[in-house]
């Protein structure tokens, strides 16, 4: 937004822009502080001159009068002239003395201002600002009109010319002052207002082009300061929307492509089973081939719908204080004739008391799907182990084997839902057993690590101690 | 002939509640059926039933819990199997903690539901305190742990020793695979491999290898059943098909 934009449009300039909450609020604080800033210089110089001018001219004229009193009126004439002729100060001293005619009888003025009212003026004494003209030039001067008891005047007073180019010397300061840092206050809001606009029009810019669906696209970020802080989090959190929305991704085009070709398969044994001459056997080996079918989807949606429920976070109050050594030990003893048969051997290593916070039977489930993955990749004349104990203070399950493992570049897809590796297409299984597992770990505070056994691989299931469960 | 049973299913969707109800009295039990909340909450209290099969979610404001709640709040022991569409672990252990006997997750087979009601209505009739189960020749007994069929002893590991237990407390009864994981193992989950079938061939290999009548018998999709008669044999195996 221009500023000609925001001046033909005032709402807008008060209303839509921060920045330009951010001018006008400096503008009028850096005004409020020059009058401040101003009115104290002021008050403290010209002020305190002002005062102290009118207490010494009176304590003069009292101090001529006292002399003349006691040594009458052709000595105030001689102590006048000898106070012009001193030197001392003479450049700003007034003095004048005038008979009751008004006649001057000795001074340095060439024209003094009347008394207003006649009366008045002769009987008391007044202080007065007014011109006066002086060496042939007209001046401002503060007075103090005396009349005297024997008719008569005295005037005491100062040339107020040198006072008065101060005075204006201070003006035209605190004007050029003011004017110059009310100047700079705009100018530095105005900029101000520039710098946040082009670094919000990136963000902006960001926002939109993710709108129109480009998730790719990264706010520039430069410097440290605290709008880079933001654009870092900002970032940040685009990258976890792109990789679940990548993963919803592929878990749709999964479900579609897993979904389709066991149900394209039972519908066509069951046409198959219809359209031929059907005999009752016929009929029953179709449907049990297809309730058969029909349980393995359904056995694929329900670990969808548990790593959903997994992931979106158990409830904790669910939880149960557990011997993880206890499961371990008792999956590990139910998977042994499995893994004999495949002629696997398999050690279990399980110590008891290995306590954990947790869900036993998600627990459970999650050990038996890494002893499954092991026995059936590992291949048959492979050793697979598993053991629990502590792992850097944490409760570890590590489940190992020496077949032919997961290529390093793969090592962090396999926990995706339904990645499989080229390899392993041909082994029965859905590609979730990992994506599972490693939400199993998640829930209960965890994580699972794969990692290279050199040869094989080596699976950790790793989770917090009993009592060191975050809340 | 004995006692037949009595059996109230509350489930408001219409071809669900038949297709149980079908099964049911197929297996020679007494049905009635009702398909709201509150119908099933009158029949549940009013009347002596020896098992409630029932829908979690039931029409008109009394769910399925509260049902099992109110019926357990006036002293009753009737066994409860709850079926339900909501199967995550939440669901089960609410259920479960609510006073239900056994939670049962939509879709089922019938023949599962049928296991799970014969077990409860087994575990809740007052069976005789034996101290030996026997099925043919085959003996097991509970104070020796010994286990012997015709003369020849068998030696089983612990493990092995409690399904074998559990199959013939069970005799000629259709128990599957989660129920055997649950009561022998102690664990509920959904094995991806046939861990389980594994073990019962090993037990089957000690006990039927070189005996002329097989005693552990596999029905296809639904799980094993003990006996001295193969399924085919009796009404057992039709009947599992649902």
């Amino acid at each position: 937004m221009r500023l000609a934009d925001c001046l033909r449009q005032p709402s807008r300039l008060w209303g839509a822009s921060i920045a330009a909450k951010l001018v006008l609020g400096y503008g009028l604080l850096g005004t409020i502080s020059i009058a401040v800033v101003s009115v104290v210089f002021y008050t403290g110089t010209i002020g305190v001159l002002d005062q102290n001018l009118d207490g010494k001219i009176v304590a003069q004229a009292q101090r001529l009068l006292h002399r003349a009193n006691a040594d009458g009126h052709a000595h105030l004439i001689e102590e006048v002239r000898r106070l012009l002729a001193d030197g001392i100060d003479s450049d700003r001293e007034i003095f004048q003395l005038l008979d009751s005619e008004g006649n001057t009888l000795a001074g340095n003025l060439g024209s003094w201002p009347q008394a207003e009212d006649e009366t008045e003026a002769s009987t008391r004494p007044q202080m007065i600002s007014a011109d006066v003209v002086r060496e042939g030039h007209l001046k401002p001067a503060r007075l103090y009109l005396r009349p005297l008891d024997g008719g008569g005047m005295l005037i005491v007073g100062r040339d107020l010319s040198e006072q008065e180019a101060v005075r204006e010397l201070i003006w035209d300061a605190l004007l050029a002052g003011a004017g110059v840092s009310l100047l700079l206050t705009v100018a530095g809001a105005l900029l101000f207002r520039r710098t946040i606009e082009n670094k919000l029009g990136e963000i902006r810019g960001t926002a939109a082009r993710i709108e129109a669906g480009d998730l790719s696209h990264r706010i520039a970020i430069s410097g440290d300061d605290e709008f880079a802080r933001l654009n870092r989090d900002i970032n940040r959190m685009l990258d976890r929307i792109e990789l679940l929305m990548e993963g919803i991704r592929h878990v749709s085009n999964a479900i579609a492509h897993d979904l389709r070709t066991p149900l394209s398969r039972i519908r066509g044994r069951l046409d198959d089973a219809l359209r031929h001459e059907a005999s009752v056997e016929r009929l029953a080996g179709a449907s049990h081939d297809a309730i058969d079918d029909i349980d393995d989807l359904i056995r694929l949606f329900e670990r969808l719908l548990q790593i959903a429920e997994v992931e979106s976070g158990m409830r904790t109050s669910m939880f149960e204080r557990l011997d993880l050594g206890r499961v371990v030990a008792d999956i590990g003893e139910m998977y042994e004739a499995s893994a004999e048969d495949d002629n696997i051997t398999l050690s279990v290593d399980a110590p008891e008391s290995l306590y954990v916070d947790g869900d036993r039977n998600l627990l459970a489930s999650a050990i038996a799907s890494l002893l499954e993955n092991a026995i059936k990749y590992a291949g048959p004349g492979s050793v697979v182990r598993i053991r629990a104990g502590l792992h850097h203070g944490m409760a570890a399950i590590a489940v190992s084997d020496n077949g032919p493992g997961i290529p390093a570049e793969e090592l962090d897809k396999v926990t995706q839902r339904f990645y499989r590796l080229d390899k392993s297409r041909h082994l029965p299984g859905n590609g979730l057993g990992l994506s599972i597992v490693a939400a199993t770990a998640t829930a209960h505070g965890g994580r699972l690590a794969l990692e290279d056994n050199a040869p094989g691989l080596v699976a950790r299931l790793v989770l917090p101690l009993a009592g060191s469960q975050l809340s | 002939m004995e006692k037949r049973v009595r059996c109230l299913v509350i489930e408001d969707e219409a071809e669900t509640s038949n297709y149980i109800c079908k099964g049911l009295r197929e297996a020679g039990y007494l049905v009635t059926a009702c398909a709201t909340g509150p119908d099933g909450l009158d029949y549940a209290i009013a009347e002596e039933w020896d098992i409630i099969i029932l829908d979690r979610m039931l029409p008109g404001r009394i769910d399925g819990l509260s049902i099992v709640d109110k019926l357990r709040a006036l002293g009753k022991h009737t066994p409860v199997i709850i079926v339900s569409a909501l199967s995550t672990i939440d669901a089960r252990v609410t259920g479960l903690r609510g006073g239900a006997d056994d939670y049962l997750p939509k879709p089922f087979a019938f023949s599962e539901l049928l296991a799970r009601v014969e077990a409860l209505l087994r575990r809740s009739a007052p069976g005789a305190d034996s101290t030996q189960l026997q099925v043919a020749d085959l003996k097991l007994d509970l104070r020796t742990m010994r286990v012997t069929r015709g003369a020849k002893v068998i030696t089983l590991q612990p493990r092995e020793y409690r399904l074998l237990e559990y199959l013939m407390r069970n005799e000629n009864q259709v128990v599957t695979r989660t129920m055997l994981l649950e009561s022998v193992w102690d664990y509920h989950f959904d094995p991806q491999t046939n861990v389980i079938d594994v073990q019962i061939s090993r037990l089957r290999a000690k006990v039927d290898k070189d005996f002329p009548v097989m005693l552990i018998h596999t029905l296809r999709g639904v799980g094993y059943r003990m006996g001295a008669t193969a399924p085919g044999d009796s009404d057992g195996g039709e009947r599992a098909l649902g």
